[in-house]
């Protein structure tokens, strides 16, 4: 048996074996590597920047577990953002995961930023419904989320104050892992309200989200962990806190890995097939 | 900040998990079996306490034990309705679950319906057939291919126009697909193997991109420094591990033969 067909009987665990060395190996020792920011990326940047000081945007933190990798970096990197504009934060989900996420999350950066919780920063919680919540929030918001996630009454948070629908905020981020998300949110609301909306969703979702950002009805799109990345530069997270950033190295040789694989895998398996008689 | 016992506790929870979870690369075993399950119970446990607390308990429950307005009384017609989903169970009465069925059902058809139609069926219609005029303004003097711009130009618009067509064209039934025509769903079924290896090139990144949230949690670098010196994650991911290893050397040493075969290849 020559090497050649050697290689077409490989014991798949050598290969997850390797495949984790190259994301291990890259996380203990990291290079130092340069990337650029996308289009996308910068435009949903100044989006960011053009929402006036003191003014409230609503975020839709609809990530899980499994999507927290390439989601959180994104959040805690628009939190940094907007805070550090002074810009006042309402947050919902959709999914019913999120809360446990979301919630110590917004507290860490309400506290760093000294940010007051019902007067700078607000979490509504989860709302079961999927679309027909956004599109309750398009209608009405008081009455979709009668109360925050720690239970308190709408009425009574000052953050809320002469909100009454998605159109009263001048921006809505997505964070959005799956079903309801980005696409929902633009179907349902986007086109009917005039909204501005940007998105930041997993890298799977990223070419069906795109045709959105090309149309206008994103006016920014940040997709996947590189995104985030991205967003961490322009935003100038630190680079202890830039989980995104230290992840693009990882990417960089886990991809180069799987290239690899895939064109060894197939050189061996037509050579195998040449030699056969 | 001195970490809660509980915290540390948690955290190497989450780190024997995630090696039991990992354990499956090698092959099936006890040790998976009981993550996969305890992963399972959990996730219905969130989701029901999410749904009584954040849905059932303030927008139903609350509102038919405190009553506020004359229409308060409404609040009944969805507690019977409710109520009639769980007629599912059993055989006399399983029709009446129809009506809240049919209620969710056309609901949910319309909401879509009107959403699809306005959000993404009108608008990328319209922007499916780009203003050249405009693009060779906005692109000169790269107005063929700018790689400044992410490849825009007058040459990508075009292709995005004859790309959309010959996908039409391939789903088109209605006619063979002999001369130009077959030429054209050729060309369709290339767009569409781009756009397929396109979304599957974006799937391993994101696949990538969870493995490193997992490494990042062994190696205790989703932490602060201050954190992941209370934790010693690396030295957790190691005693998980071991542990796994001997569960299952301790299982394929018990179980018999044919229980324990595990995929060599």
């Amino acid at each position: 048996m020559n090497w050649l067909a050697r290689l077409q009987h490989l014991d798949r665990r050598i290969i997850f074996l390797l495949m984790g060395l190259s994301i291990l190996i890259p996380v203990l020792f990291p290079l130092p590597m340069s990337f650029e920011v996308d289009e996308r990326v910068q435009n949903l940047y100044q989006a960011v920047e053009r929402v006036p000081p003191g003014s409230r945007v609503l975020i839709s933190a609809d990530f899980d577990p499994s999507s927290r990798p390439e989601l959180e970096p994104f959040f805690r990197a628009n939190l940094d953002h907007l805070f550090r504009r002074n810009v006042k934060v309402v947050v919902v989900s959709l999914v019913p995961y999120a809360p446990g996420l979301v919630s110590p999350l917004l507290r860490v950066y309400g506290e760093r930023y000294h940010k007051q919780e019902g007067v700078d920063w607000v979490y509504l919680g989860f709302k079961e419904g999927k679309e027909l919540i956004i599109k309750a929030m398009g209608a009405n918001m008081r009455q979709t989320f009668p109360t925050s996630y720690a239970g308190v009454s709408i009425d009574q948070l000052p953050i809320m104050n002469g909100i009454k629908q998605l159109k009263d905020f001048p921006l809505i981020v997505m964070v959005s892992s799956g079903s309801p998300g980005t696409k929902e949110w633009v179907v349902q609301v986007q086109a009917q309200y005039a909204l501005n909306m940007v998105s930041s969703c997993t890298a799977v979702q990223t070419p069906d989200y795109i045709p959105y950002y090309k149309a206008g009805q994103l006016l920014g799109l940040a997709g996947g962990m590189p995104g985030a990345a991205q967003y961490e530069k322009l935003v100038g997270v630190p680079t202890a806190d830039a989980m995104a950033t230290r992840g693009v190295n990882v990417l960089n040789l886990g991809h180069a890995f799987i290239i690899l694989a895939i064109l060894v895998g197939n050189i061996s398996y037509f050579a195998s097939k040449r030699r056969e008689p | 900040m001195a970490l809660p016992w509980y915290d540390i506790a948690g955290a190497w929870l989450a780190i024997f998990l995630t090696m039991c979870i990992f354990s499956f690369l090698y092959g099936d075993n006890p040790a998976y079996k009981f993550a996969e399950h305890l992963f399972v119970g959990v996730s219905i446990g969130i989701v029901v306490s999410e749904q009584w607390f954040g849905m059932l308990r303030p927008n139903l429950i609350d509102k038919l034990l405190e009553p506020s307005g004359p229409r308060a009384w409404l609040y009944v017609i969805p507690l019977v309705l409710v109520l009639f989903l769980f007629t599912k169970l059993t055989r006399k009465h399983s029709y009446l679950a129809r009506i809240p069925i049919a209620l969710m059902v056309s609901a949910f058809a319309a909401v879509k319906m009107t959403g699809e139609a306005n959000g993404n069926l009108m608008v990328q219609v319209a922007d499916s057939m780009p203003d050249l005029a405009a693009v060779y303004r906005t692109t000169y003097p790269h107005w063929i291919w700018n790689w400044d711009m992410d490849g825009a130009g007058v040459l990508s618009s075009l292709l995005v126009i004859i790309g959309l067509i010959c996908c039409l064209v391939y789903f088109y039934f209605s006619v063979p697909h002999t001369g130009p025509l077959r030429y054209a769903s050729r060309f369709g079924i290339w767009v569409l193997m781009v756009s397929f290896g396109a979304s599957f090139g974006y799937t391993v990144m994101g696949r990538i991109s969870l493995a490193y949230g997992r490494v990042l949690t062994l190696v205790g670098m989703d932490r602060t420094p201050d954190e992941a010196a209370q934790i010693h994650a690396p030295a957790a991911s190691l005693i998980s591990t071991v542990i796994i290893i001997v569960i299952i050397a301790a299982w394929r040493m018990r179980a018999p033969p044919e229980a324990t075969v595990i995929d060599d290849g």
